[in-house]
């Protein structure tokens, strides 16, 4: 009676298992049917649009856990957009904004969805993570990427049309140990933390222990901790059983901040160097007046004196309740301003005329690699694989105002680096 | 529009699904797709990366890759199965958590897995994303046949009692063990050769690819789509994969969508989008 074979038509089970067969036959000519009609959906061969606004292209982290990056991306984009479009310029620019989400399969998906409608360029993904997944997609489809934020040892390298913005924590590390050591010589014990499930701070805290080996001193204690901890009280007080006179830390802003007020807490009096991932504004609120005296190096100082830098965060401070802009937000409208320049040029050439979009994409990359930009981060460059020549660099002091809400980076050093190698 | 990236990411989902749905025909529910899917990834991603890391591989290199990620899955779902199977209900899903956890920190802390980056520069062996198409197409299409097999053989209805009642069925002379067993197995197969497919296309491998959330998102793909035919998750995976994508002229509110249509799904389809009755009104329907 159970045998498929010996059953009637009118049995429930077998109806079923043919109602099976056939829902499947019909998904099955469905999904052939969408895999058909997009089988080639890149507008590469055709010719470039000669008039109207040319469409760029960023995909950045809306939503997920590094939104808070994304959104800090987003206003930096807005900001020189609108304040480039008000100069006088040869050709409009369209930007087209996607949410590349916090994962790989988004980032790739919202570079497949930027490159289908055809733009010239793409800047993002945010994190380097998402970069290696999605950077491929466009070099195999030979569409320029500038990364704004991707740090990672390797982006550039991904291949001939990936440059970015962001240089690589390996050149800015090392200045505020630097700095730490030079206040205080005669520091011999260090204790390093970081989160070991964070890419940034697992590469960083590489480099910042190549460094602090370089300078002849051995972390007396290393403690691992995790992007979602709260609680420090383990690592802290094995650390501070080794009266560590240097503490180095490379976490992001939440569990950074956090971490530190916690070693203030339990008694740590000495200096502290942090690293990238806290730079940003956004630690003030969580770890308070105990942020005060964190020295930290960066790429960008809102303290920079020079017309951009004024205009950037001049408008920055009008759109943020006056609130200073952090290298995030700085970086970002970098990779704007870049393109959009590399643009006019080409564009005053007459270098978009008669070209099918493909050819117009490597006429700009060819034009945003040879070019040089007057930037909030300062003068750049690129070099020929699209590593970002940044001439200065900065070591920040966080300061902490009377009521312990508030704080600013204070400039305490400028380093021009002459050429910066990875 | 659906592009075919988005196609190829729909059907690695729909696979997903899959994984989740095996145990759970044998009233098995078990979170643990996401650690055989990281291990296959992980297993993919070393071998295409030794050596002077070519920018091509062949087809051929792939589907060795895909029996050696099948072969250590099994190998390794049977280790974790034989103790972890004994629990049931929330229990054993919050033991496949801990290997889901398990395998994610030490994939982040193995000195050749590239830690937090992870590894990245894998080859491709399709210039095209129809390539992947057609290959994880090929893919789902077995594993769906063995599926619609399995519904009418006897390791099937063996499944199918234990679902409905594990002591009955024992009582019947079925060997409930082994049985769950056997699904378990096969679906950490399946979510160890995805994971290849998924690595080679995602051009790069870390631990996040295997977290918990994977857990929730496809155990969400079984839930939409249903648990009572393989055909259920499938199309809960191909729908919830394309659905965050498909919103995206709705802008910054398409996640609040995506998360109601995950929140209304159960409320009007209780027993998900595909059940018993509905294939069976669709096999009784003359034209």
């Amino acid at each position: 009676m159970l045998r498929s074979g010996g059953l009637s038509p009118t049995d429930p089970l077998a109806a079923r298992r043919r109602g099976s067969a056939r829902l499947a036959t019909a998904l099955a000519g469905a999904l052939a049917l969408l895999a058909y009609l997009s089988r080639s959906s890149d507008p590469a061969a055709q010719p470039v649009r000669q008039r109207g606004p040319l469409p760029l292209g960023a995909a950045l982290a809306l939503t997920g856990n590094a939104n808070l990056y994304g959104q800090d991306q987003r206003m930096g984009i807005s900001l020189a957009q609108g304040w480039l479009h008000n100069r006088p310029h040869h050709r409009a620019v369209e930007l087209q904004l996607e949410d590349g989400a916090s994962d790989e399969p988004s980032a790739i998906a919202a570079f497949n969805l930027l490159i289908r409608r055809g733009v010239i360029a793409l800047i993002g993904p945010t994190l380097s993570q998402q970069a290696f997944a999605a950077d491929p997609i466009a070099q195999r489809r030979g569409v320029p990427v500038v990364a704004a934020s991707n740090t990672a040892k390797g982006i550039p390298q991904i291949g001939a049309f990936i440059s970015r913005v962001s240089a690589q924590s390996s050149v800015i590390a090392p200045l505020s140990i630097d700095e730490a050591l030079r206040r205080e010589p005669g520091t011999r014990r260090v204790a390093v933390f970081f989160a070991q499930d964070d890419a940034y701070s697992t590469a960083e805290t590489a480099i910042f222990q190549k460094v602090l080996a370089a300078r002849g001193l051995t972390p007396v204690s290393i403690q691992r901790t995790q992007l979602a901890d709260n609680d420090f009280q383990n690592p802290i007080t094995a650390a501070l059983q080794q009266r560590p006179q240097l503490v180095v830390i490379s976490a992001q802003a939440v569990d950074g901040g956090n971490l530190i007020r916690q070693l203030r807490e339990l008694g740590y009096r000495g200096q502290i160097v942090v690293g990238n991932g806290l730079n940003t504004p956004n630690i003030y609120p969580i770890c308070q007046r105990w942020c005060d005296g964190v020295l930290i190096a960066q790429a960008y100082s809102p303290e920079l004196n020079t017309p951009i830098n004024r205009s950037f965060r001049s408008l920055f401070a009008e759109a943020n309740n006056g609130r200073v802009p952090g290298q995030i937000a700085a970086q970002a409208w970098t990779a704007y301003q870049v393109l959009f320049e590399a643009i006019q040029r080409l564009q005053a050439r007459g270098g978009f005329s008669g070209v099918t979009l493909a050819e117009a994409r490597w006429r700009l990359l060819q034009e945003l690699l040879s070019g040089r930009y007057n930037t909030p981060l300062g003068p750049i460059h690129f070099r020929a694989d699209g590593e970002v020549v940044q001439g200065r660099f900065y070591v920040a002091q966080v300061r902490m105002d009377g009521t312990g809400r508030n704080g600013r980076f204070t400039l305490v050093r400028e380093r021009e680096l002459p050429e910066a190698k990875p | 529009m659906i592009d075919n990236g988005l196609l190829v990411q729909m059907i690695l989902g729909a696979l997903l699904g899959l994984s989740v749905y095996l145990p759970m025909a044998a009233g098995q529910l078990s979170l643990a797709t996401p650690a055989f899917y990281a291990v296959g990834g992980t297993l993919a991603a070393l071998l295409s990366t030794q050596g002077d890391t070519p920018s091509a591989i062949s087809l051929g290199a792939v589907l060795g890759e895909m029996l050696l990620a099948a072969g250590l899955t099994a190998a390794l779902a049977l280790l974790v199965g034989l103790p972890v199977l004994r629990l049931r209900g929330i229990y054993l899903a919050i033991s496949t958590i801990a290997l889901v956890e398990i395998v994610r920190v030490a994939i982040l802390n193995l000195p050749f897995t590239g830690g937090a980056t992870g590894i990245f520069g894998i080859p491709q062996p399709f210039q095209q994303p129809l390539g992947y198409v057609l290959f994880s197409g090929s893919l789902l299409a077995l594993a769906g046949w063995l599926c619609q097999r399995l519904e009418a053989s006897r390791l099937g209805r063996s499944m199918a009692a234990i679902r409905d009642d594990e002591l009955a069925s024992r009582c019947m002379g079925i060997h409930t063990t082994r049985v769950k067993l056997t699904a378990f197995v096969a679906s950490a197969m399946l979510a160890g050769v995805t994971g290849v497919v998924a690595a080679h296309y995602l051009n790069t491998w870390n631990a996040r690819q295997g977290s918990f959330d994977v857990a929730i998102t496809t155990l969400a793909f079984v839930i939409l789509g249903g648990s009572r035919s393989w055909l259920g998750p499938v199309i809960g995976g191909l729908l919830l994969t394309a659905l965050p994508e498909l919103l995206r002229p709705v802008g910054d509110l398409r996640l609040v969508l995506f998360g109601l249509v995950i929140l209304l799904g159960p409320v009007f389809f209780p027993q998900g989008l595909i059940t018993p009755a509905l294939l069976e009104r669709l096999g009784r329907w003359k034209p």
